[in-house]
């Protein structure tokens, strides 16, 4: 990296609604590259990894960002609500409170004031907090273009590292989840090496509805964040773990078929091993917690 | 007047009024070499409650034009990554990294750096005070961004906790002090701050 590092020349395109995102997209797309917070993108060009000829701002497409309640109970997030945004949402709080915790572990009050949720899943970066989070509230992403739109689920959107099932001109606008089910509780726990400011080594979120006697587990997601080229659901433990009662073995029992699932790789971060690791410890400990959570839930809307 | 009129380093031919929201569609930026290059867009900011109008290339990062268009350096340019907080302003009274922003999106928005904080009263601010006094300054480098992350915090939080405190500056990083002086002056700032408020 150059001393200076300032930021290879673009032209900037400041549309001002979806619409005129999508023809610009649709007019510029092997060439231009979105701009949401910046906190990843200006990085990138600064190291020179990317040097796009259009830079579209989305900054100033105010009906992007937007957390809306609908009527049957669900909410919509619009793609450039900020982290911070996400963190202080009394809708969000009351109603999926896994997101907003797992809101106030990323980066710092600098970043999370710009960075976005669309970013963070846009990005496809194994080591983004928000897919694991997301995927075990059953999330779809809708994308636009002049094509139309279209609803994708958030467990099929990421393909590869940095890859998305998004084509070059469609825009993620919105992120829909479901209204949460009666007893049920959300956990998201990650590990670093520092307590802040650092990419997360793995992450592991579990989602757990239990039955009305509330022994059971009547339905189960658990999502794993850099553990696989992917964020993945680990089905397979989510289908062994359905049904049964809450114990200790089990727990033990499905942290070791999510270790089976997931696909860690080394790095100088940490070791295939110590990830598995710590898959399995994550897995047990967010089971637990969410466990707990579903518990404490009076009416399903404590997620 | 002081920093009024605008200073731009690049000589800049782009002249439309407010509406236009494009950076020329002629010339592309692989064509800079040749001199009829259009290289600014209009910005209009208001920093440390000036008004500024700035024609500015759209690859030019706040910090940037901060610092050698508007020649305030003490806003200090480090890692560039965002992750030491030394380029921390305030955008709009919250804190953000200006070596991420672009300046052309900063259009319309409200900046406070470390010089305009403590123009209203000519002094220094309680919190800069403080950082004085309890000794959370050594070589400085880190202090006006650790400074108006402070200012930030305890607009939101008048009476933080120290977590609440060392979780509002997990982005600055500060290699002289260890931090322990730091959160005793931030702790300080929100007591001193609270008696003059009650005052």
């Amino acid at each position: 990296m150059s001393y200076l590092r300032r930021l290879p020349k673009f032209e900037y395109l400041a549309p001002r609604t979806i619409g005129e995102v999508c023809a610009l997209l649709a007019g510029h797309a092997d060439e231009a590259r979105l701009l949401g917070g910046g906190t990843d993108l200006v990085l990138q060009m600064r190291r020179r990894e990317i040097a796009p000829r259009y830079i579209i701002g989305l900054k100033g497409v105010t009906e992007l960002a937007c957390v809306r309640e609908e009527a049957g109970g669900s909410v919509i997030i619009g793609a450039m609500t900020t982290i911070e945004a996400i963190m202080s949402s009394p809708v969000i709080r009351k109603r999926y409170g896994i997101l907003a915790e797992t809101a106030a572990e990323i980066g710092s009050p600098e970043i999370r004031q710009v960075a976005t949720i669309g970013g963070n899943l846009a990005g496809a970066l194994p080591c983004a907090d928000f897919p694991p989070a997301l995927m075990v509230l059953g999330a779809k992403l809708k994308l636009q273009s002049q094509q139309g739109e279209r609803m994708v689920p958030l467990e099929d959107f990421f393909l590869r590292f940095e890859r998305t099932a998004a084509r070059r001109d469609e825009l993620l606008t919105e992120i829909h989840l479901a209204a949460p089910s009666p007893f049920s509780g959300g956990v998201y726990l990650n590990f670093h090496d520092r307590h802040s400011m650092d990419m997360t080594t793995t992450g592991v979120a579990a989602f757990i509805t239990t039955d009305t006697e509330r022994r059971s587990f009547r339905d189960v997601k658990i999502a794993l964040g850099s553990s696989a080229p992917v964020p993945l659901r680990a089905k397979k433990a989510e289908s062994a773990l359905r049904g049964r009662d809450f114990s200790e073995e089990v727990l033990e029992e499905t942290a070791s078929l999510v270790c089976a699932e997931a696909d860690p790789r080394d790095s100088w971060r940490a070791s295939k091993a110590f990830r598995l690791e710590l898959i399995k410890t994550l897995t047990k400990r967010a089971i637990d917690g969410a466990w707990k959570k579903a518990l404490a839930s009076s009416n399903g809307r404590n997620a | 007047m002081k920093n009024s009129l605008p200073r731009t380093t690049e000589p800049l031919t782009h002249q439309c009024g407010d509406e236009c929201s494009e950076f020329s569609r002629r010339e592309g930026p692989q064509s800079h070499g040749s001199k009829s290059v259009v290289l600014g867009l209009p910005v209009s900011l208001r920093v440390n409650g000036e008004p500024y109008e700035l024609l500015i290339p759209p690859w030019r990062t706040l910090l940037e034009v901060l610092r050698e268009n508007l020649c305030l350096t003490g806003t200090k340019r480090s890692c560039q990554e965002g992750q030491c907080g030394a380029c921390t302003v305030l955008l709009d009274g919250k804190p953000i990294n200006s070596c991420l922003y672009l300046a052309v999106e900063a259009q319309g928005k409200e900046i406070l750096t470390i010089e305009g904080l403590s123009r209203s009263t000519g002094g220094l601010h309680p919190v800069q005070k403080a950082f004085v006094e309890k000794g959370a300054i050594q070589c400085g480098f880190c202090t006006p961004g650790l400074v108006l992350a402070t200012v930030a915090l305890l607009d939101q939080n008048p009476n933080p906790s120290e977590d609440e405190i060392r979780k509002a500056v997990v982005g600055h990083l500060c290699r002289c002090t260890g931090y322990v002086q730091i959160v005793e002056a931030i702790l300080g700032a929100a007591g001193e701050m609270a008696v003059e408020g009650r005052g």
